[in-house]
């Protein structure tokens, strides 16, 4: 399978946080970014897109280009930042004129199909608000309008849920389907998220961070096969720890994850496996990085 | 195409399931096409690796061939293949019923005369 992005040894150096990431993004398909608050997630995502200055290692897009201040490759990645991302004083109209300034392929109509889509307004209205009077959640929208808006092969999106209201998320999974769907295998997303539970049906590989550095990464279908979820009687859950991976209990039971390899010995004393769903996976994944980051 | 996103069984097992019933029945036929990976995603509102999943199940049974940047086909159906197929598949559910039959301790014989009786009922 081809990648979109292939992130070799990438570094960047803070005075109290280091990055250190080596990482596949596929092609034709939506990765998610999972990991804790400080996992070094925007890091991530802003040393990708050129936001910050990577320290070291690389990262090739496409197959071959590496430099993010070029023209070309600027124009097929669509960015959107987790705040911030036009200035407040701006209104849907001044977003829609000076991306049609920064980039080739910015398509207008395309823009106020999408304003309209999610009841932003038009950025033709004669009265429009500004973009600081706008809520957190009519913000993200915005800006994802005006990264949809253009042509690209990749977006990398930083929490683009986080402020969105149920529905509103739902809509996001809607609309990372069809992005992906409109170039049947040409397009790629890169999204982070803290809350996997909302993405989990418009997730196709995973890369899972803790403390700055990749603990797990793959095809999510694939990740699911890898692993079990366990749980059980807290009687039991001595006997099976040492075959766990995480496990917490408490007065009547005990759950975690572990290889599913180690299934039948699991159940033969006495735990529940299953299939676990992402959400699941990632909280699994994520508390036995906390566990092997504290001894 | 119906799905449970909260049932034990997994997506992509029922997706795989309900393409394989499509295809051994002959609603879908040989030389047809399946819809592309990420329109069926996008319509039954799930990922496109869990479809991509099924499909790759489908071809692993022979049911269907990738072809390169086109999508998956369906395989013309060998008579005596599809015949192996069906077979496997009653084994298979005959042996859940014998599991059942075991615990709910019926003996041969009886399992015989309810297979019977279900038969002529089906058939009535």
């Amino acid at each position: 399978m081809e990648n979109a992005v292939e992130i070799k040894e990438l570094t960047k150096k803070y005075k109290d946080f280091m990055l250190d990431v080596s990482a596949v993004i596929p092609k034709g398909f939506a990765s998610a970014l999972i990991g804790a608050n400080g996992a070094g997630k925007t890091t991530l995502i802003d040393t990708l897109c050129g936001v910050t200055a990577k320290t070291g290692g690389e990262a090739v897009y496409f197959g071959n280009m590496t430099d993010t201040d070029d023209d070309v490759l600027r124009n097929r990645i669509g960015y959107c930042s987790a705040t911030n991302f036009f200035p407040f004083d701006w209104k849907l109209k001044t977003i829609a004129e000076c991306m049609a300034i920064g980039y080739d392929s910015f398509d207008r109509a395309r823009f106020t199909e999408l304003c309209g889509r999610w009841s932003l307004g038009s950025p033709d209205d004669k009265k429009q608000k500004n973009i600081m009077k706008m809520s957190d959640g009519n913000r993200m929208r915005a800006a994802l309008a005006a990264v949809l808006a253009r042509d690209t092969d990749l977006l990398v999106l930083d929490e683009p849920a986080s402020s969105l209201d149920p529905l509103a998320r739902d809509q996001l999974c809607e609309m990372f389907r069809e992005y992906l769907a409109a170039k049947d295998g040409e397009r790629t997303i890169l999204f982070s998220t803290h809350n996997i539970a909302d993405m989990e049906f418009a997730t196709d590989y995973a890369i899972f961070m803790a403390h700055g550095k990749v603990v797990e990464q793959g095809f999510v279908e694939d990740l699911k096969d890898k692993y079990i979820l366990v749980h059980g009687e807290a009687q039991d859950g001595k006997k099976a720890r040492p075959l766990m991976l995480s496990y917490t209990v408490n007065n009547t039971s005990f759950e975690g994850i572990a290889l599913a390899d180690n299934s039948a010995n699991l159940q033969a004393v006495g735990a529940v496996t299953e299939r676990p769903t992402l959400q699941q996976l990632s909280v699994g994944i994520l508390r036995k990085a906390e566990e092997d980051a504290g001894k | 195409m119906k799905i449970y996103q909260n049932s034990n069984e997994p997506i992509y097992k029922q997706i795989a399931s309900q393409l394989r019933d499509q295809i051994l029945s002959g609603k879908l036929k040989g030389g047809d096409a399946l819809p592309s990976i990420r329109a069926l995603a996008a319509d039954l509102k799930i990922s496109v690796i869990t479809t991509m999943k099924a499909y790759e199940e489908l071809a692993s049974e022979g049911l269907v061939t990738s072809s390169q940047g086109k999508g998956y086909f369906v395989n013309a159906q060998d008579m005596r293949l599809l015949a192996e197929q069906h077979l496997r598949r009653v084994e298979e559910n005959l042996t859940e019923a014998i599991r059942s039959a075991k615990i709910a301790g019926m003996s041969l014989d009886e399992v015989q005369e309810t297979l019977s009786a279900l038969w002529a009922l089906d058939a009535g």
